[in-house]
């Protein structure tokens, strides 16, 4: 049984790409057959965070216009064989492709992949409509700031009158260090105010700027954020796994810190 | 005069400024255009007509509003006219024929309200879940939150400073009662979500006095003024 997820926050930088990216090499990683769809037609960056930009020849648009076969724009990935991406076009726009052909997409998708894992543009506008089109599942990702929680909020609202059935948060890029503080929303803060299932928590990690400017997805890594999204991954595969600890370790830090003070 | 129809509106309706030269014919002619191409703006509303710039007689008046609704789904309620003591009376009939419209009768609606969404009613409305900042919900009488208002809230909204905005969690951007509004404290996300831990949510209710909102704890007391 295959599953379209969509990767969506309405606020821009909060972290989808990344996102679609770790968890569509960690779905690779446990064994499963999984297809990245780049979305955001003339903003195209996924392939740069998978470091497959060189390798591109056809892209969204092409199978969507029909200039070529779905398999053609396909493009495996470096380490994985079962992970594809499928590029977005870089010189057209959000209206080249309509809710309806992507549910198309998708559903041919469907037969040969388990996961096909949608990176939706920022904003609610065409790019949003289409990037949920097919989708059976959403995941919203948010950062603990007062903006994002509101677009995040919005973006609930429209999945919701959208009737996708399932929809869960990833909290990106929280520092316990600045919740301990108190001068950052802890992530019983966001839940409360999203009201909607957590499927993972997301430490803010220099080791993710690192691994995107290298083209390499963190995840499966013994960072912290790349243990992280590894558990996103079992989480979406149906797996039972505890959140990360995530204040021991910054407890660990703090000692040390004090240390040297 | 540049256009012989003029729409305008106002609190009960609509005020149609016609021009006084033109043969009443023509001018018919323009104000069934007119009506034609704002009728999606308008679509079934219900309103009170009132005419300026030009005396009709009672035969005229009826046919513009014959015109009005053969062509259009519009209700209109009753003609103003710019008679002072009459529109006072019409305005005291209109104001009762609303405000018992909408405190007698209430509609519910389950689930929350997100960021973005509006729910419009033109009765009093019981929402069984949240209404999220961001959120607006609009009622021509009361409202009641079985749950947290966290957005904004206008009661009352043809003008009724009677109604009441009763919520289990009240937090709201923005309360609005009749013609009064009353705003949040300037403060931080932070500052108060750590004030909403301290403290245990209790219901309360919002109503208007001396001219402004007044929110207060639900007690019996607080009932009796409503």
């Amino acid at each position: 049984m295959s599953e379209v997820i969509v990767i969506t926050s309405g606020k821009g930088g909060v972290g989808k790409t990344t996102t679609t990216a770790n968890v569509g090499t960690g779905l690779a990683q446990l064994n499963k057959k999984a297809v990245l769809i780049d979305t955001d037609i003339g903003l195209r960056n996924l392939d740069v965070v998978m470091g497959l930009e060189n390798r591109i020849v056809y892209n969204l648009v092409d199978v969507v216009e029909g200039n070529c076969r779905i398999k053609q724009a396909l493009i495996k990935d470096k380490k994985y064989p079962n992970l594809a991406l499928l590029p977005s076009a870089q010189t057209r726009d959000k209206t080249s492709v309509t809710p309806e052909q992507m549910k198309k997409l998708t559903d041919e998708l469907r037969e040969e992949f388990d996961y096909i894992l949608l990176d939706c543009p920022a904003g609610i506008e065409q790019g949003f409509q289409n990037a949920i089109a097919g989708a059976d599942r959403a995941l919203v990702v948010t950062t603990p700031e007062v903006s994002a929680i509101r677009d995040a909020d919005r973006i609930i609202g429209l999945l919701e009158a959208n009737e996708i059935k399932q929809t869960q948060l990833i909290v990106n890029r929280l520092r316990m260090d600045m919740v301990k503080r108190g001068d950052m929303m802890t992530v019983e803060d966001v839940c409360e105010i999203l009201a909607i299932n957590l499927i993972g928590v997301v430490p803010d990690d220099e080791q993710i700027v690192i691994s995107t400017n290298q083209g390499e997805p963190l995840v499966g890594t013994d960072a912290l954020a790349g243990k992280a999204f590894f558990n996103i991954c079992k989480r979406i595969n149906g797996e039972e796994v505890p959140f990360l600890d995530l204040q021991k370790r910054a407890s660990v830090f703090d000692k040390l810190a004090s240390l040297f003070k | 005069m540049s256009q012989p129809v003029i729409i305008k509106s106002n609190r009960y309706g609509i005020n149609l400024i016609l021009d006084p030269c033109l043969p009443f014919e023509e001018l018919l002619g323009c104000i069934t255009d007119k009506f034609l191409e704002s009728e999606k703006f308008f679509k079934n509303a219900h309103m009170a007509l009132s005419f300026e710039g030009r005396d009709l007689s009672e035969e005229e008046e009826y046919l513009i509003l014959d015109a009005i609704s053969n062509q259009t789904s519009i209700h209109v309620i009753c003609i103003i006219d710019n008679d002072e003591i009459r529109e006072q009376y019409t305005k005291q009939k209109i104001d009762q024929y609303l405000e018992e419209e909408s405190g007698n009768t209430g509609k519910f609606y389950k689930g929350t309200l997100r960021s973005g969404q509006s729910l419009e009613c033109g009765t009093s409305i019981i929402i069984i879940g949240d209404v999220n900042p961001g959120a607006k919900i609009v009622s021509t009488g009361n409202i009641v939150v079985l749950g947290a208002l966290k957005g904004t809230a206008y009661a009352g909204a043809s003008g009724n400073e009677e109604c009441f905005v009763v919520a289990l969690d009240m937090n709201p951007v923005q309360i609005k009662i009749g013609g009064i509004i009353g705003r949040c404290e300037d403060k931080g996300i932070l500052a108060s979500i750590r004030e909403r831990k301290r403290a245990v949510a209790e219901p309360q209710v919002a109503t208007v006095s001396g001219g402004h909102i007044l929110i207060e704890p639900i007690t019996k007391n607080a009932f009796h003024n409503i």
